[in-house]
């Protein structure tokens, strides 16, 4: 029989969560200082500032027992740091944001993770990955963000969508602005058409030997960096993902409370779904406790919950892993879950071995995003302009 | 190989009208994989030829009339804008498109299913005038040369066709539904292409003028 007991999920112990947070202090020094120390003021501070933030949230989400609040925190700031890191390094490497033929023939393009679907099946018929980036050593190589991808996604599956994406931040941040959503019935068979996207783009890619998502549809574009616009093709190009952008990124997400870039549009974001199947963790609903209130259907920022997932126990292949869901649980029925245990199990042990895994991903991955972004403050404040 | 493509993207959907009328087929001759192979073969044969015959058509189409208008690239690029607008209703917001295999699914269920010749079903069912099939006849039509139109029906079959494959593995359709959908979408956003080709059309046929 089902009893009315508020079971929200329930934190670590304050002894607990100051040793395993001593433990992840120890590491993010280590990782995020690289083994030195920096001489440059500004950099210090950028150092200890960013120690202090990731190591406050992680132990608040251990302590508090909240998954998602914590975490988009850090996860929006490092989208913000991105943009700011990001185009103080176009300006000073090129002077714009835009980008000129003769970068692409050059190959010094930064590579990002969302090329990844289109270059696959290139490389295996050619050998040879469709991008005019750098492989090794530049800024944003392709080899680094491969291995960062394959890592992620053996650990995570699709959580890299909510731990590990520099662009997810935004639409994250955006769909938290609002308190309630303004627009609210959505058809959930708009889940499938990032998966439609990745099919195209994909086939595409590999017969034209060429990122078709980037040039035509990345929104992204927008705030990172763009082809000048010389001629009509790349006007309407420009006109796409710009408005792709501010409908996808910023109004959507407000007006619905959704991250929509990731949930209807991202074609990498279907992929990382499909690694869902193959990764250990996953986010389970006990039956028993389930009391059928649908507030999870409700906040799910993907559309991963519905009726079926209740009835079924699991969420589905589409959940990022955010937290969200488990977070608003009224009856502390959803948790983070190991592939193949009983549910609900040792809940607060799978929940704790999946946050250090995503956690250490998040903060290994935009330490140096973030304090580049705060290098970049600091320079602003103190000499008026970001750029060296 | 946008023929490939225009077929990729609506070859979900055809695998999921012709679905009645193959696998009713299959499973009530019951005689295993390679048999289903055979006769997915003679389907997608029958289907080939209905989309070649169409390929003949379209250049007919092109030689009696279009080679005779002056503003050929603005009917042509009004023609991609109405059929690709068509296209993305049906991908996005309607559920069932007119498509000749529904038709013959229907009659397959009322009579015996081993009775159906698959090479016929085939032909028929290529018989289908979809938006997919419609925004192909088009480009088929505005490119003139016989062999071209062939070339490019090939294609499209080719494209359509390569969802077909599994199908003697009937259990492995199971998440049907997605797939259809999923099928419909990848048509609209090839919609949203043609959209852009007819736009782009229209205006030079505009300037033309």
């Amino acid at each position: 029989m089902k009893t009315d007991t508020h079971q929200v999920p329930q934190g670590e112990g304050k002894g607990r969560t100051i040793v395993l947070t001593l433990v992840m202090a120890v590491i993010t020094v280590v990782m995020f200082s690289q083994g030195k120390m920096p001489q440059d003021p500004k950099e210090m501070i950028a150092l200890v500032l960013t120690l202090l933030f990731a190591n406050t949230l992680f132990f608040l989400l251990l302590y508090t027992g909240r998954t998602d609040r914590y975490r988009a925190i850090y996860f929006s700031t490092f989208a913000v740091s991105l943009i700011i890191s990001f185009v103080s390094h176009m300006f000073e490497a090129r002077g714009s944001m835009s980008l000129s033929e003769t970068k692409i023939l050059q190959c010094e393009v930064p590579f990002c993770h969302l090329v990844i679907p289109m270059t696959l099946v290139p490389m295996a018929i050619t050998k040879t990955i469709i991008f005019p980036g750098s492989l090794l050593g530049k800024y944003a190589s392709i080899a680094s963000m491969f291995v960062i991808w394959i890592g992620a996604t053996l650990a995570l599956g699709r959580g890299f969508c909510s731990w590990v994406c520099f662009y997810g931040g935004l639409d994250d941040g955006f769909s938290r602005v609002l308190k309630r959503p303004v627009i609210r019935n959505i058809n959930p068979k708009w889940i499938y058409l990032p998966f439609a996207v990745l099919l195209l783009v994909a086939l595409t890619a590999a017969v034209y030997l060429s990122p078709v998502y980037c040039s035509w549809l990345c929104p992204f574009k927008a705030v990172t960096e763009f082809q000048a616009v010389t001629s009509t093709k790349i006007l309407i190009q420009t006109i796409i993902f710009v408005g792709l952008f501010i409908g996808l990124v910023i109004v959507l997400p407000i007006l619905t409370k959704k991250r929509t870039q990731c949930a209807f549009l991202c074609p990498f974001g279907a992929m990382q779904s499909l690694t869902n199947k193959i990764n250990v963790f996953d986010v389970r609903i006990d039956k028993e406790k389930c009391v059928k209130c649908k507030r999870c259907i409700q906040v799910c920022p993907t559309l991963s919950m519905s009726e079926e997932s209740l009835e079924q126990g699991c969420a589905r292949i589409t959940c990022m892993k955010c937290g969200k869901c488990i977070d608003n649980c009224p009856k502390g029925a959803i948790s983070y879950h190991i592939k193949g245990t009983d549910i609900p199990g040792k809940r607060n042990a799978y929940r704790l071995l999946f946050l250090f895994a995503a956690f250490l991903f998040l903060a290994i991955f935009s330490s140096h995003i973030i304090q580049d972004g705060i290098v970049r403050v600091l320079k602003l404040i103190t000499t008026g302009s970001m750029i060296s | 190989m946008q023929g490939f493509f225009l077929g990729l993207s609506s070859g979900l959907t055809c695998v999921a009208y012709c679905t009645p009328v193959l696998v009713p087929y299959m499973l009530g001759e019951g005689k295993g994989i390679a048999h289903n192979f055979a006769a997915l073969a003679q389907f997608l044969l029958g289907r080939l030829a209905g989309y070649l015959a169409f390929a003949f058509v379209a250049w007919l189409i092109n030689l009696s009339v279009l080679e005779r208008l002056e503003s050929k690239g603005l009917l042509i690029g009004a023609l991609y804008i109405i059929f690709s607008s068509f296209l993305m209703i049906y991908a996005f917001f309607k559920t069932d498109a007119p498509c000749a295999a529904r038709s013959i699914g229907h009659i397959a269920g009322k009579i015996k299913a081993s009775l159906l010749i698959p090479a016929m079903a085939g032909l028929l069912s290529g018989i289908a005038f979809c938006p997919p099939f419609l925004l192909a006849m088009t480009h088929a039509a505005d490119k003139g040369s016989l062999s071209y139109s062939l070339f490019f029906f090939l294609m499209f079959f080719i494209g359509t066709s390569v969802f077909f494959i599994p199908m003697p593995f009937i259990g492995a359709l199971r998440r049907f539904q997605a797939l259809q959908i999923i099928g419909k979408m990848a048509a609209g956003i090839v919609g949203l292409y043609y959209l852009y080709a007819g736009i782009i059309a229209v205006v030079a046929g505009v300037k033309g003028i």
